[in-house]
């Protein structure tokens, strides 16, 4: 790995790891507990930002594919590859912590509300791109294969939004990102944006670190060609 | 450009996979078979006391078009492994969009008179009454056959040449199908349920943008697959 990728991944991640502990501290000792939904409703700062991050790391996915198969750069491709596992471990975090808030507010484990179908739906979007990118027959095939898998599912992503949603409709109603501004209290807004912050910077350095192993691999692998 | 023009390649091409089909009847013929033994197997899946086969059609519709397309187009590059076939295609200063086209094409004709089988077999196993608006509905099964026939021949194209085969294919297809069978399960249910078009119009316009934005999609992106 590249000393300065490595320091680059570690500064990150170690970042995000304070600021997930500060944002622990926040949900479970300082954020009032919500007034309907009770303590369950702390769930939520976890919940949100990991969907955030398994949604921006598919944009990731899919820029990086296109930018592999335009300029044929195999950095951008260690880069999709590195999103799309970080990706993953986000979207498995979004359907752990959905079913457990829903077992109490729904009455139910699992349910076809549009936003949870949407993120199951990518989560077996990039379970097909990592087994393409594997059972591929060589290497440079799975590159290749793996971004049209990455950029056809962004491509579908915007139509399987819609159509779920048009099949049923039963999420809580978005308490920040609203056209009237964020109806929630400040402190509520407060720890979701810790939340936010943690996540996306434990991603992003756990997205370097992954790619600074992809690329030493590589250098590894034209050394023992050459 | 001085070889063949585009349209030419795309008539060629699938004139070839349909001559093909039309002298081996392998694909059809196993559809054909697949389909009526499904329609046996949903009949006898239906606890007639509880629940209406009418009421549930629709749906057993569009997943047959769906596990039958499977077939059809999983084979569809298997044939072309056959003596270096595709590689040969690939010399050819034939442009690679067209050459996708023109399968989805063959694709297209095979599985749409698999669906019209089908709605014939379903008609009368589960007594359908297609007698409102038949046009409406064989439009939407169209719309939705073009849409899935384009996914399946990029991604079949796609996992011919992987170790997992045929096997991986509905891992890549089936998440990218949602919207073809909310549209498609609803619309034709409604249609079949006797409720004017009006009401499914909306469906049959998403179904469309997924066809559209699957062809489009599998002619910019085939090329990549088909690289050596």
């Amino acid at each position: 790995m590249k000393a300065r990728t490595g320091w680059l991944g570690i500064t990150l991640a170690v970042l995000g790891a304070m600021a997930s502990v500060g944002t622990l501290w926040m949900v479970f000792f300082w954020v009032p507990t919500e007034r309907t939904m009770g303590v369950v409703q702390r769930i939520f700062y976890i919940h949100v930002p990991s969907a955030w991050v398994a949604f921006l790391a598919f944009g990731i996915v899919a820029v990086a594919s296109g930018v592999y198969l335009w300029l044929g750069d195999e950095r951008a491709d260690m880069a999709a590859q590195a999103a799309a596992e970080g990706g993953l471990l986000f979207t498995v975090i979004v359907l752990t912590t959905g079913p457990l808030w829903g077992k109490i507010a729904w009455g139910t484990y699992w349910t076809w509300e549009p936003r949870l179908t949407l993120t199951l739906i990518l989560g077996f979007i990039y379970v097909g791109y990592m087994m393409v990118r594997s059972a591929a027959a060589s290497p440079e095939q799975g590159k290749r294969f793996a971004a049209v898998v990455g950029i056809v599912g962004a491509l579908f992503i915007p139509l399987i939004h819609m159509s779920v949603y048009w099949f049923r409709g039963l999420h809580p109603d978005p308490v920040i990102l609203n056209p009237e501004g964020p109806t929630a209290d400040w402190e509520i807004q407060a720890t979701l944006y810790a939340g936010l912050l943690a996540f996306t910077l434990l991603f992003l350095g756990l997205m370097t670190l992954r790619y600074g192993v992809e690329r030493a691999r590589h250098v590894l692998e034209l050394r023992e060609a050459a | 450009m001085t070889g063949p023009g585009w349209l030419s390649v795309v008539t060629a091409v699938a004139g070839k996979d349909l001559r093909i089909e039309f002298r081996t009847r392998s694909r059809s013929l196993t559809m054909a078979g697949f389909v009526v033994l499904v329609g046996v197997l949903f009949n006898f899946s239906i606890d007639q006391a509880l629940v209406r086969p009418q009421d549930i059609a629709s749906g057993l519709t569009w997943i047959t078009l769906i596990l039958s397309g499977l077939i059809g187009v999983g084979r569809t590059f298997a044939i072309e492994k056959e003596d270096g076939a595709l590689a040969g295609l690939l010399l050819t200063p034939a442009p690679r969009d067209a050459i996708y086209v023109g399968k989805v094409l063959a694709n297209f004709l095979l599985v749409y008179a698999i669906v019209l089988l089908t709605i014939g077999v379903f008609g009368l196993f589960f007594r359908l009454d297609y007698g409102n608006h038949p046009g409406a509905l064989l439009g939407i099964l169209a719309a939705g056959t073009l849409g899935f026939v384009a996914l399946a021949t990029l991604f079949g194209a796609l996992t011919a040449s992987t170790t997992l085969g045929e096997s991986l294919l509905p891992i890549l297809l089936f998440p990218l199908l949602v919207p073809m069978v909310v549209y498609g399960a609803s619309a034709s249910g409604r249609l079949l349920a006797g409720r004017p078009v009006a009401e499914v119009a909306g469906q049959g316009r998403m179904l469309a943008a997924f066809a559209v934005l699957a062809v489009g999609a599998g002619a910019a992106l085939f090329g990549q697959i088909v690289e050596e």
